[in-house]
């Protein structure tokens, strides 16, 4: 919704000059073209996104502008003045500082040090700490910021460590404020404060360029976009005048129907299992102390069984004692029928169960191996090391893989940390298809990738399901787990809350309602009172 | 999604009204984590004391005396003056294995160099540079060309410690006047048996621990070498314009330079310079580095515990000879001091408490 109540500053004169404008930028890497001849103008007093895929140069724009990249080709004007940074501390002297995506500061020094350093009050060749205290709560006081300097930044909160990162950019007093997907590990009232003081430095003159991957976000706060494609200039237009539908055209190049489509087939075509059908996975009274309550739960084959909640609402807990990642305390899990204890990962892959982790960095992708190496490592655990997979099959299998999840680039022996993250969980999914799983577990298997690449991943879903694998989605968009799935598990606090049979009478706004419900107020709501029924809850959220 | 502006009272850590300024009683209630594994350094050199003054004292003569603190000093002067060098490069997230190699290369190259009759002064500081050097070479191989620090500097362990076997095999007496004058100088305090005395080693010793303490705290520099040691392994310091690169190679350069300083201690202390002396001297000085409570992965600690590190370390072996066991007790009863260090520091890195790392859930 972007029911922003503050005005836009669209409507300043086109004759304004900006304070920078870069032209014609080329930037080669070996092999590739990352930009070709791309523009970007940033006025003062505006915030402008920059929209484009993954993959489609916008790290790159800014790398260039701030000069950790050299440019190949065309020309950065900075107050009209051409520059040619050598590095970050050289754009930040000429005013243009960046607040990165993960806070790019030092956790283990105070937050005075964070924002001070390499601005530090000097006595002589020693620092003068009690003034570069003061300076330091005097610019976080102008974010309304009030922590005490002293204080570790790691006892901070993500949020706060971001906010602290943005009185360290503006401690130069930056003409440019460079967000690089400054929202993606906040909450909604986190989100909130952060835009308070973007607009805030947007009032005071400032030039936001702001880079998310989320449209909400990108709608409320900014007053200008460019788009890029495939590291070229698509548009630069006002927010005002640039529809949603149109915007992901324009990144994806291809017609917003087409990603329409995709909802349409996910609905239609699967029906519900039958309600006698004997379910692939069972888990009766499964939970683990600290980690996630007892629950009940049928996966059947052929359905997509989504989980919704909230980050740390025990979703992914869940999951990990299905797949034998975590050991269960108590309860039993039946696999076809047989109660089966799953003590590794690799005994639930035995029997069929892949489980593809949220952490896409830490858990899934081995950074230094290749695609086919990373796409064998499933296959080759199943079989055991002392029966390596044949090169010919696992060509095989890797090169069926490629083209059927459409992984970029089509080299198998890429290093899959050069790949953006849509390809990189592409190959996590190709990973777990080779070892033929019957569950699938997908732990926010869209997480932080691109529309186009959203859409395909969802598509692959759908197919698989149909094809008769038992699919279990776990997603934080909502949107998502409605589109896509048969029934929808709520989870809380750790809790199973309910279980839903997705018709056409739950909405977005039922599922909210049902993990928003205050366990207090409806006690026939509280699951640890009744944990062995909870699928019998009845629904709330007025949607009757 | 709401985007109107939250008002100020929606921070999720609920906050005093002024927070900005906690008075020293305040932050003395509430100790910051970060204190803990000196704390408990202190404590153990508390402890170790008092069990010697209960054991050891007599009717004469105390246990815990100056003469007790200046034989510490003096017997680990070498030792200190390492592991501040060594606490540099644990700071900054590396590791220096090359520094007892480097006392036995600039023991010899001073005897050497002694006995061809070079000028004190010139022996004196070729010495330091000797180490110097050698620390260059591993942060230039750590920082530009990409090499493990353990690596880099176990080759610069070989290197020195083969050229100091070049140089000679046999122990070369140093009876160079000027040299003989510096190692044997010292300001004498008291009478009888309670005397005691400070020597040049001494002065040095503290000197650089000294300076070291200033460069680490209250200098732009030494909060780089903290955040080199970040958990992100230094990449945050470059982006935040920081001088990154020439941070890393200079701690190297400052633990040769230690180690060079401390070939010379050694040499005044034994007035000779030998190819095999400092075998594992390294490891002592890592020892004391991490009993000092700094953290071997970098970031976290305090040069003046390791200064606190040093004197645990001479106290076990002062403990243990009074005790009359066989010296190895010593390395025994190290070994279980450093055990339940590295124990410690384990539990407070998990118990940092969920700001600590980027929530996950």
């Amino acid at each position: 919704m972007s029911t922003s109540t503050t005005e836009t500053r669209a409507d300043r004169p086109a004759t304004d000059r900006p304070v920078v404008q870069m032209s014609g930028i080329t930037i080669d890497f070996p092999g590739v073209r990352a930009l070709d001849g791309v523009s970007l103008r940033l006025f003062p007093g505006e915030v402008h996104a920059l929209m484009g895929e993954n993959g489609a140069g916008k790290s790159t724009l800014i790398k260039a502008l701030t000069g950790v990249y050299a440019i190949d080709a065309g020309q950065v004007l900075v107050d009209g003045g051409e520059v040619a940074f050598a590095g970050p501390s050289d754009a930040q002297r000429a005013g243009i500082s960046t607040v990165y995506q993960e806070v790019n500061l030092c956790a283990n020094l105070s937050v005075a040090e964070n924002v001070m350093l390499g601005h530090e009050v000097r006595r002589g060749p020693f620092v003068d700490w009690r003034a570069t205290r003061r300076r330091a709560a005097e610019h976080l006081a102008r974010l309304n910021l009030h922590l005490d300097p002293r204080s570790p930044l790691e006892s901070h909160t993500i949020a706060v460590q971001q906010l602290v990162a943005i009185a360290r950019a503006m401690v130069v007093d930056a003409k440019v404020l460079i967000l690089d997907e400054p929202t993606s590990s906040l909450d909604r009232a986190e989100v909130a404060e952060l835009f308070r003081v973007v607009r805030q430095l947007r009032d005071s003159g400032v030039a936001v360029l702001f880079v998310s991957h989320f449209m909400d976000q990108v709608y409320a706060i900014s007053d200008r976009m460019t788009v890029l494609r495939n590291g070229r200039l698509v548009e630069e237009r006002l927010t005002r005048d640039l529809p949603r539908r149109e915007l992901i055209s324009l990144m994806i190049g291809r017609s917003g129907e087409e990603l329409a489509g995709v909802e349409e087939t996910a609905r239609a075509a699967i029906g519900l299992h039958d309600a006698g059908a004997q379910p692939l996975v069972s888990a009766r009274g499964l939970g683990r102390q600290g980690s996630v309550e007892p629950f009940d739960l049928d996966v059947h084959r052929g359905e997509i069984l989504g989980f919704a909640g909230l980050l740390g609402s025990g979703r992914t807990e869940a999951a990990r004692l299905l797949c034998g990642a975590d050991r269960p305390d108590s309860g039993q899990l039946d696999v076809d029928g047989a109660a089966t204890r799953l003590a590794t990962p690799l005994q639930a892959l035995q029997r069929g169960i892949a489980y593809s982790t949220e952490d896409r960095k830490k858990e899934g992708i081995v950074g230094d191996l290749t695609v086919r190496e990373n796409i064998a490592l499933a296959l080759q655990a199943r079989r055991g090391a002392w029966r390596p997979v044949p090169a010919k099959e696992l060509d095989a299998v890797v090169d069926r893989y490629m083209v059927a999840l459409n992984i970029n680039p089509k080299n198998p022996n890429a290093l899959i940390r050069n790949l953006s993250g849509g390809n990189q969980q592409k190959v996590l999914l190709a990973r777990w298809l080779a070892t033929d799983p019957r569950l699938l577990i997908l732990d926010e298997p869209t997480r932080g990738i691109d529309v186009g690449a959203k859409a395909e991943i969802q598509r692959l879903v759908v197919e698989l399901a149909q094809a008769g694998m038992a699919v279990l989605f776990i997603s934080s968009e909502m949107d998502e787990v409605l589109r896509l799935s048969q029934r929808v598990v709520v989870m809380r606090d750790r809790v199973k809350v309910a279980e839903l049979v997705n018709d056409e009478t739950v909405t977005t706004d039922t599922v909210m309602a049902t993990i928003a419900a205050d366990p207090a107020a409806d006690p026939a709501a509280d699951p640890a009172a009744d944990p062995a029924a909870p699928a019998d809850e009845p629904r709330k959220g007025g949607a009757a | 999604m709401t985007t109107t502006s939250s008002p100020a009272g929606s921070r999720p850590a609920p906050a005093p009204r002024d927070p900005s300024s906690p008075s020293l009683l305040q932050r003395l209630r509430r100790p910051d984590v970060r204190y803990l594994p000196v704390a408990g350094t202190l404590a153990t050199l508390v402890a170790l004391l008092v069990v010697g003054q209960v054991r050891y004292s007599t009717a004469r003569q105390d246990f815990v005396s100056m003469k007790l603190i200046s034989n510490l000093l003096i017997d680990n002067s070498f030792l200190l003056v390492l592991a501040v060098g060594m606490t540099f490069v644990v700071l900054a997230g590396g590791i220096d294995l090359s520094v007892g190699a480097v006392v036995a290369l600039v023991g010899l190259t001073v005897a050497q160099l002694s006995i061809a009759g070079w000028p004190t002064p010139v022996v004196l500081v070729v010495g330091v540079l000797v180490g110097t050097a050698c620390g260059t070479v591993i942060g230039v191989l750590v920082q530009h060309f990409d090499v493990q620090p353990f690596i880099a500097s176990l080759a610069v362990l070989f290197l020195a410690r083969g050229a100091a076997t070049v140089i000679g095999t046999r122990s070369l007496p140093i009876d160079d006047p000027g040299f003989s004058a510096i190692a044997s100088w010292s300001l004498r305090f008291g009478e009888g048996r309670t005397s005691w005395r400070l020597n040049a080693s001494i002065f040095i010793a503290l000197g650089v621990l000294a300076v070291a303490y200033l460069v680490l705290h209250h200098t732009r520099f030494g909060r780089t070498v903290y955040g080199l040691g970040a958990a992100d392994r230094g990449h945050a310091v470059g982006l935040m314009g920081l001088r990154a690169e020439r941070t890393r190679v200079l701690v190297y350069v400052i633990s040769g330079t230690c180690a060079g300083i401390a070939g010379l201690l050694f040499a005044f202390y034994t007035k000779s310079g030998y190819n095999l002396t400092g075998v594992g001297m390294e490891l002592d000085a890592i020892a004391a580095v991490v009993i000092g409570g700094t953290l071997l992965t970098g970031g976290y600690g305090y040069v003046l515990g390791t200064g606190a590190g040093v004197l645990v370390y001479g106290l076990i072996q002062v403990l243990n000879a009074r005790e009359g066991l066989d010296s190895w007790w010593t390395r025994v009863a190290i070994g279980g001091v450093l055990l339940a260090f590295v124990v410690l520091q384990r539990v407070i890195s998990l118990k940092k408490g969920p700001g600590a790392a980027p929530a996950r859930t």
